[in-house]
């Protein structure tokens, strides 16, 4: 087993550690997650069917809405959360919000593209201290 | 980022531990957006606290028993029920007396319990420079676009900020980012706030998060339309700020807008693309629908006005459920007024401190299953706003049939749909 290690911006503090969940388009946590079992309901083809719960969700960006934080929030209070969230660019302030009341760390901008490094299903674990994140791909 | 000392003493817990909390908050917000400093607010508009949501009220007690205070005015966002006159929306009393809990923690803490997304028509109205935090986009929208204050499209942290008085230095907060991305030529005459919520919501797919500039009203949009307008913009998109010159300050001209840049070629709007954003939104068949609304967002005073005007000595047809929605501050002033009395004449319903979408029909909700909260069977709602229409089909999940204000009465009255649309 080896360990690759990728740098990215620290956006919410925090360690986790799960499967990868992979998705190619944007997500609006108001709308594409049922908080009641964290699968994702929303029309995402690369997600169809999937479930965010206990993951590490790897997508493009967050599709903007002011209400993003209390489904996020929601999906934690149900144990259905993504276990840490890492993005291409800076998400919503609304779901870095949802994000520091869960403890979900938050990672962006990663040092190098991630697909193709990154299987679904593959373990992750990141960490963030300050603006300082590191991601840590466990390949067999 | 760097902090004064007071707000050092916050974080490192000498004024409380709520203070200690929110900062701790606000502090990790600034740094993910690269802001320098925090700044004073004067104004938030925060989170109610939702019944709907599983230990969502639980979330606003927790702060009141921590000792949270409002250092600014502070106005409370749109509830889950109609906490006085529920019995007429049929909502479960469980539900209710837990959102009527909300209402403790809201007077513990200091805040004016508004349960509002129309602060303003209750009295709260930033004035310009003011910054401000809102968890409600068409209160940022409005504020920033009508009034020149000076607020981000927040979530849960406008309660932070309402117990700090501070905000992160970052986003529309920033002189440089209040300036047009885009401009959009109006060749076409609106006519009622409708006309200006398929305005805005057509415009608002186009800019996403930017900032449209408006040219060519055929006059100055009166405060209701400019309301209409900002929300469905905020619905569709991203947007926190339009900018009307003239109207928002203090941008006098389109050159202003652009803030001295190069003024882009406008994007004309015609009225095919408002009767489109009609169409778009009318699923339902003509001949059944369960539910006319209108007062999204919640209705002005002048607006209820406008709706007694158009019901006076007629009454809704029987079996047609009629639903007005207001917050319970205009509501006080329309019953001193007599209004209230005409309305519940005619047989409408004035509902306040909730809407359609924000009540127990939603089904994007999660309710601790003790509540007995089952969303109604419904299959079509009449509205006169596209906001509303977009999250009744995304949170109720129903078919929709969107018209004119007038329309949507008129539609009342005959329990016939009668179509915007010639």
């Amino acid at each position: 087993m080896t360990t690759r290690e990728i740098r990215a911006r620290g956006i919410v503090e925090g360690t986790a550690a799960g499967p990868a969940l992979i998705g190619d388009e944007a997500i609006s946590f108001l709308g594409d997650v049922d908080i009641g079992t964290g699968q994702i309901v929303g029309d995402l083809p690369s997600l169809k069917n999937a479930s965010v719960r206990g993951t590490v969700l790897i997508f493009p960006y967050t599709r903007g809405s002011a209400g993003a934080w209390r489904f996020l929030y929601q999906l934690f209070k149900h144990g259905n959360h993504p276990v840490a969230l890492i993005t291409d660019t800076l998400p919503d302030p609304s779901v870095v919000q949802g994000a520091i009341l869960a403890n979900i760390p938050i990672l962006c901008e990663p040092a190098e593209t991630l697909k193709g490094l990154v299987a679904n299903g593959a373990r992750v674990a990141v960490e963030v201290k300050g603006d300082a994140g590191v991601i840590r791909i466990e390949t067999p | 980022m760097e902090l004064t000392r007071f707000e050092n003493e916050m974080l490192d817990g000498k004024h409380g531990a709520a203070k200690q909390r929110a900062m701790q908050g606000l502090v990790q917000l600034g740094r993910a957006f690269g802001a320098p400093r925090m700044i004073e607010i004067g104004y938030a508009h925060i989170h109610a606290g939702m019944a709907l949501y599983l230990e969502d009220v639980e979330l606003m007690e927790d702060l009141a028993d921590l000792g949270a205070a409002m250092a600014v005015p502070a106005s409370v966002n749109i509830a889950n029920a109609d906490t006085v006159n529920w019995q007429q929306t049929g909502a479960p009393e469980k539900l209710v007396r837990l959102q009527q809990r909300a209402t403790s923690a809201h007077h513990k803490m200091g805040s004016a319990c508004t349960y509002t997304c129309t602060p303003y028509w209750a009295g709260h109205w930033p004035t310009w420079n003011t910054h401000m935090t809102s968890i409600e986009s068409t209160v940022t929208v409005f504020c920033n676009s009508v009034l020149g204050a000076k607020s981000n499209r927040d979530g849960f942290f406008a309660v932070y900020a309402g117990m700090t008085g501070r905000y992160p230095l970052f986003g529309y907060h920033v002189d440089a980012n209040r300036r047009g991305t885009q401009l959009f030529k109006v060749d076409t005459t609106l006519s009622g706030t409708t006309d200006y919520s398929c305005l805005g919501f057509h415009v608002g797919r186009i800019v996403g998060e930017g900032v449209p500039v408006f040219e060519g009203f055929a006059s100055r949009p009166n405060l209701d339309e400019l309301d209409a307008l900002g929300a469905a913009l905020a619905t569709s998109g991203g947007v926190a700020l339009f900018i009307v010159p003239g109207v928002t300050p203090p941008f006098a001209d389109v050159v202003q807008a652009f803030g001295g840049a190069m003024v882009p070629e406008a994007i004309v709007v015609r009225r095919p693309d408002v009767d489109a954003i009609y169409d778009y939104f009318c699923t339902g068949t003509s001949g059944a629908f369960d539910i006319v609304h209108v007062g999204c967002p919640h209705a002005s005073f002048e607006e209820m006005k406008h709706y007694a005007e158009l019901l006076r000595d007629q009454r809704v047809k029987p079996g047609v459920e009629f639903w007005i929605t207001t917050s319970r501050a205009v509501r006080t002033m329309a019953e001193e007024a007599g209004l209230i009395r005409v309305l519940d004449a005619a047989g409408a319903k004035v509902i306040s401190d909730t809407c359609p979408i924000s009540c127990h029909f939603a089904r994007t909700t999660s309710p601790d299953p003790k509540l007995g909260v089952v969303p109604p069977p419904i299959r079509t709602v009449v509205v006169d706003s596209a906001k509303q229409a977009k999250y009744v089909r995304d949170m109720i999940r129903c078919d929709t049939l969107l018209t004119g204000t007038q329309e949507a009465v008129l539609t009342a009255l005959t329990g016939q749909f009668v179509s915007r649309r010639a």
